[in-house]
């Protein structure tokens, strides 16, 4: 059994938890950063957006080649090597956790595997592969994540998988169920789709992505509809473990009459923090029933010299939003007065077409009674959407009337991901309609969406009808 | 019916002054504010305006003749006097003034009723001053009560002062109590006048107009911009009301900003603004025309134009503070006034700075594109923040650029080493202390010491003050007194004693006057009373006053004009003791002399020594201003002066 001393100890080594780390190393603080698994990145880099994102690339790739055999180029069928595509996504995955690894030598941060638990208000001990080790700590900072909600119903059986089963591509299901229709499932449905499954997908909402925006949702609905089958406002009331298939009862809206035969169920119905397995409360540190921990703008516990970040602190369970909240409370730690201060955390479903938003969704402008207006451009009208293959795309933006400011905007389209940056930065730099509309956008982009979005608001749109433009008698 | 009115010569905040010009000829027909005469004094030229519209029947003054309050400066023919009041004359004084009682009358008497009228006595204005302590009710219901006799006595931060009686007559009611706060206008008596003649006669008609039979339709009135402390092209950095605006009573009309201070011109009347006559940007100074407002009802005839209600707040005699008060910091730029939604337009990076300051960022105001708030306004807020003097004694800190930046006091607790009693500073410390404060740290003090022998002075003293026991003349006089003809001596021998520095500490502003403070210690903190022209003052003058002045000091009753316009100071701790000390200049004046304990000591006089009556002088100094040489001829002078006093005479 080894004991450490150190000023700070970091429990999780996930996009947070090694941020926070090696942001507090970089502040000259002595850190040492734990986590169950051998290599760093937690969930994002090992078990959820990397990968996945690696798997995403492939699927996107088979279905653009399909595609085009309609534009006058046919490659054939795809013939798919399950064991390289896995071998392609662990490359990746394992390319950025070395590259973590390097780092967090390089800065001196020292990493011990295994499971912490606090034993106390300034110590943790960890369990390991390697034994035991005490670290006692000045600051603890807790970035233990969150794991996939698991259904009681369900039975144990190695064709139920969550996420991280889904990621481990053991074989490609003729037919699978995807439990959920959120962010999550919809992905890894796109993943095996592409790989050649039939996926079926329940969501006991009336809506695929319910945070996102019903107009968004529907252009992404009109999309998939050919390749899922959703069943909206429908539950699974139970599943039968079979020899030949799991059988899959449902009730509600969209439930089929008799359970359903699927060799896979992908339960994807949400994440739950990990708040209750680090032993906080031992050292003094509250956690709600449902296992979040309560933290200030400055990212502190109750405990002044704890700090909590990431999915274990509430939603979004995002690792943007972690990475962010750990370089706020490695700063504290160092003694800045920095808070978790942001006016918006964009949210991304990498679906093909992509499902962004950021800021307020119009929902929510509602809710809070906001004189809103909202300012949408079809991508139908954009040159390089056409050209494309990408007209199934909406670009809206939220405009606070009082103000002309953005407040909110959402895209769904093709690389709608990578052009939600320049909204969240227009709504942290408080612009308003004017200054997106006056912007020069580059043609023909995609993006330019944005300033044509903020051109209708403004009255000044002329790649499409002007609804403000003056009347003419 | 047409009547004849007096114009009084207002008060001019000066003694005497001297007619420059004569603005108007006999038989010219006047609407009110037009110029009657321009006066000189030696510190402004004004003109005196007509208090009411009407025809010069009389000019009783010619250029060069000098002039003071009260003085009757033209007779003026009025036409609506006849409807206006009753048939009686009476006696006007200039609209800007707060008339020689400086009581107002708010209900002025009714038309003739020969039966006892009664009339409500309200706070006159007291320089601005609001919420003012009654500490003494001086009258009681029934009592009789002659004009000027004072009724509750207030204690303002700088002075106490009586309100007096502006009529004689019986209490019939009191308003107050001790303890009370009071304002300019609070009820202070129901007072019964004898009659309505003799009031009326008397009764100085101020600034609120005549009730008068006016028509009970709706007038227009000019609200011109009030006294705003002598500041001349004055920044309108706002307009708060637009034609057509319904507005109340002390609403606010537009903002102005000097270099001290922003305040809003308010409203003396409610109405409706009928145009306006000001925009953003413009500058203003004293009666600048700021809006028409139309007053509904029993409001005043069209030929009483009322201006704002400030005026006779300029140099009312009753005003301890001549100048309005401003507020206790200036309005900063960076400031904002209040934002509506809370939202606040800045970026993280922004916001994150704001955050280590702890700036709210809605009290700030954004000077980039739109509002929006930068990095520079949060850095000027904060800048701004820290130099801001905390005006309380034990905070102050210079409020010159680059504040002081010390270290805080620590906070005891003195109870854990014994019985402690805590005791609040009085108003005069809570106020002189960062004063004080200010003035040691921003003034490079050096103190030079010196001797003086004054066993002659003394000598002659005494016998004088024999003779003025003889003649019963009811003073004595004290070695202050000498020592104040000699510095008085000693400052025009060296000018530059007698100056101040320049708000931009670019030039010295010599001063041709010689007036001298003396520091006087009163059981409720340091006073310094101003005891003017000291140069032209005899001995006996200047004992007599130096004994009011001090009595005065002491019962507390010094007005803030008392203790204003020194040019150097004295402050004698003689009759105590001590050796020597290290006096704190006064600012605006540039030095100070302290006086200790005069004790007899052996001088050489040659040939063996002499038993002399030496007097230890500390003459400290503010040494941006004066050199070191130059202050030990000052002290030498004094010397010499109190070591010779004929010496003033040469």
């Amino acid at each position: 059994m080894s004991e450490i001393k150190t000023q700070l100890v970091v429990l999780g080594a996930g996009p947070g938890g090694y941020s926070a780390a090696f942001r507090a190393a970089d502040l000259g603080i002595d850190t040492v950063l734990v986590d169950a698994r051998a290599n760093l990145g937690g969930v994002c880099l090992n078990v959820g957006c990397i990968p996945s994102k690696a798997l995403l690339h492939v699927a996107k790739v088979i279905k653009e080649a399909k595609h085009l055999s309609s534009h006058g180029v046919s490659f054939g069928e795809p013939k798919i090597d399950l064991d390289k595509v896995r071998d392609w996504k662990d490359s990746v995955v394992s390319q950025l956790t070395k590259g973590l690894s390097g780092m967090s030598k390089m800065r001196k941060v020292e990493f011990v595997q295994g499971l912490g638990k606090f034993t106390g208000s300034n110590t943790l001990e960890v369990t390991g592969d390697k034994g035991t080790t005490t670290i006692s700590f000045d600051n603890a900072i807790i970035a233990a994540g969150s794991e996939p909600v698991s259904l009681p119903f369900i039975p144990e059986d190695d064709r139920v998988i969550d996420s991280t089963g889904a990621l481990e591509m053991k074989d490609i299901p003729g037919k699978m169920l995807v439990l959920g229709g959120g962010i999550i499932g919809l992905e890894m449905g796109t993943v095996y789709n592409a790989l050649g499954s039939q996926i079926d997908v329940v969501e006991f909402l009336d809506q695929l992505i319910p945070a996102a925006d019903k107009d968004i949702v529907k252009v992404y609905n009109k999309t998939i509809k050919d390749t899922f089958n959703v069943m909206l406002e429908t539950k699974v009331t139970g599943v039968e473990a079979k020899k030949d298939g799991l059988y899959v009862s449902f009730e509600g809206k969209k439930a089929p009459a008799k359970p359903v035969r699927y060799d896979k169920v992908l339960v994807a119905v949400g994440r739950k923090p990990n708040g209750k397995l680090v032993g906080a409360d031992v050292a003094g540190v509250t956690v709600d029933e449902r296992g979040f921990i309560n933290v200030d703008k400055q990212m502190r516990t109750n405990v002044p010299h704890i700090f909590a970040i990431g999915d274990l602190v509430g939603q979004p369970m995002l690792a943007h939003k972690a990475v962010h909240e750990g370089h706020v409370a490695a700063e504290v730690v160092a003694g800045k007065k920095h808070y978790f201060d942001p006016k918006c955390i964009p949210s991304v479903a990498y679906t093909e077409p992509e499902l962004a938003w950021v800021g307020l969704t119009e929902k929510e402008a509602k809710e809070q009674g906001i004189n809103y207006e909202a300012a949408s451009f079809p991508w139908a009208a954009s040159g390089r959407a056409i050209a494309s293959d990408a007209t199934d795309g909406l670009t809206k933006l939220i405009f606070d009337k009082d103000t002309d400011r953005i407040i909110g905007g959402a895209m769904v389209g093709t690389n709608a991901g990578e052009m939600l940056g320049e909204i969240g930065l227009a709504i942290e730099m408080g612009a308003d309609a004017e200054d997106i509309a006056l912007t020069i956008h580059a043609h023909p982009t995609l993006n330019e969406s944005i300033g044509l979005a903020a051109e209708i608001y403004e009255g000044s749109i002329t790649d499409l009808p002007n609804p403000k433009a003056k009347k003419k008698k | 019916m047409s009547d004849i009115k007096e114009v009084l010569v207002p008060d001019l905040g000066e003694d005497s002054v001297e007619v420059i010009e004569i603005c108007v000829s006999v038989g010219d027909s006047l609407d009110a504010e037009d110029s009657i005469v321009t006066v000189e004094s030696d510190k402004a030229s004004m003109d005196i305006p007509a208090p009411f519209a009407g025809d010069i029947a009389e000019i009783c003054v010619a250029v060069g003749d000098k002039i003071s309050e009260g003085s009757l400066l033209a007779k003026m023919k009025t036409a609506s006097a006849a409807e206006a009041a009753p048939a009686v004359e009476e006696t006007v004084s200039s609209a800007p003034t707060a008339a020689p009682a400086p009581a107002a009358v708010e209900t002025a008497p009714a038309p003739a009723a020969a039966a006892s009228t009664t009339i409500e006595v309200t706070v006159p204005d007291i320089g601005g001053d609001e919420n003012v302590d009654v500490i003494e009710i001086l009258v009681a219901v029934g009592d009789t009560v002659e004009v000027e006799d004072g009724l509750v006595t207030l204690e303002t931060d700088k002075a106490s002062m009586d309100v007096p009686s502006p009529q004689a007559g019986t209490i019939t009611a009191m308003h107050l109590n001790v303890g009370d706060k009071v304002s300019e206008g609070s009820l202070v008596v129901t007072l019964a006048t004898a009659s309505a003649e003799a009031p009326t006669a008397e009764a100085p008609v101020t600034d609120t107009p005549a009730p008068a039979a006016a028509p009970a339709s709706a007038a227009i009135i000019e609200v011109t911009v009030p006294d705003i402390g002598g500041d001349e092209n004055v920044d309108v950095i706002d307009v708060l009301v637009a034609a057509g605006d319904t507005v109340e009573a002390e609403d606010g009309l537009i903002t102005l900003e000097t270099d001290k201070a922003s305040m809003d011109v308010p409203s003396p009347q409610a109405g409706t603004i009928k145009s306006v006559h000001i925009n953003v940007g413009d500058k203003v100074s004293q009666g600048s025309l700021v809006v028409h407002l139309e007053v509904a009802g029993s409001a005043p005839v069209e030929a009483t134009p009322v201006s704002a209600p400030a005026p006779a707040a300029a140099p009312a005699p009753a005003a301890p503070a001549p100048s309005p008060k401003a507020p206790p910091v200036p309005h900063h730029p960076s400031a904002a006034a209040i934002k509506p939604t809370g939202k606040v337009h800045a970026s993280p990076s922004v916001r994150r700075l704001a955050r280590e300051f702890g700036v709210d960022l809605t009290q700030v105001n954004g000077s980039g594109n739109k509002g929006r708030i930068i990095k520079e306004d949060v850095q000027s807020y904060v800048k701004y923040e820290l130099s801001r003097p905390k005006l309380t004694a034990a905070t102050a800190t210079a409020a010159g650029e680059g504040g002081l930046q010390v270290l805080a006091a620590p906070k005891v607790d003195f109870s854990k080493f014994g019985e402690i009693e805590e005791k609040p500073l009085t108003r005069i410390q809570k106020i002189s202390g960062p004063n004080l404060h200010r003035n040691w740290v921003t003034i490079p003090h050096v103190t030079q010491f010196e001797e003086a022998d004054i066993t002659d002075m003394e000598s002659f003293r005494k016998e004088q003050n024999v003779v003025c026991e003889k003649r019963k003349l009811g003073f004595k006089i004290t070695p202050l007194v000498f020592m104040m003809k000699a510095v008085a001596d000693a400052l025009q021998a060296y000018p530059t004693f007698n100056s101040s520095l320049s708000a931009d500490g670019e030039s010295l502003i010599l001063k041709k006057y010689f007036h001298i403070g003396i520091a006087v210690d009163t059981p409720n903190g340091l006073v310094v009373p101003v005891v003017r022209d000291v140069d032209q003052k005899g001995v006996h003058e200047l004992s007599k006053e130096l004994m009011d002045i001090s009595v005065k000091a002491r019962d507390g009753k010094l007005k803030a004009a008392d203790m204003q316009g020194s040019c150097f100071t004295i402050s004698s701790l003689g009759g105590i003791g001590g050796t020597a000390f290290t006096p704190i200049v006064n600012a605006p004046d540039v030095a100070i002399l302290g006086v200790s304990k005069s004790e007899i000591k052996p001088k050489w006089n040659g040939k063996d020594f002499e038993p002399r009556l030496m007097l230890p002088l500390s003459l400290s100094y503010d040494h941006r201003v004066i050199d070191g040489a130059l202050a030990a001829r000052f002290a030498v002078h004094i010397k010499n002066v109190l070591g010779d006093l004929r010496q003033i005479i040469l």
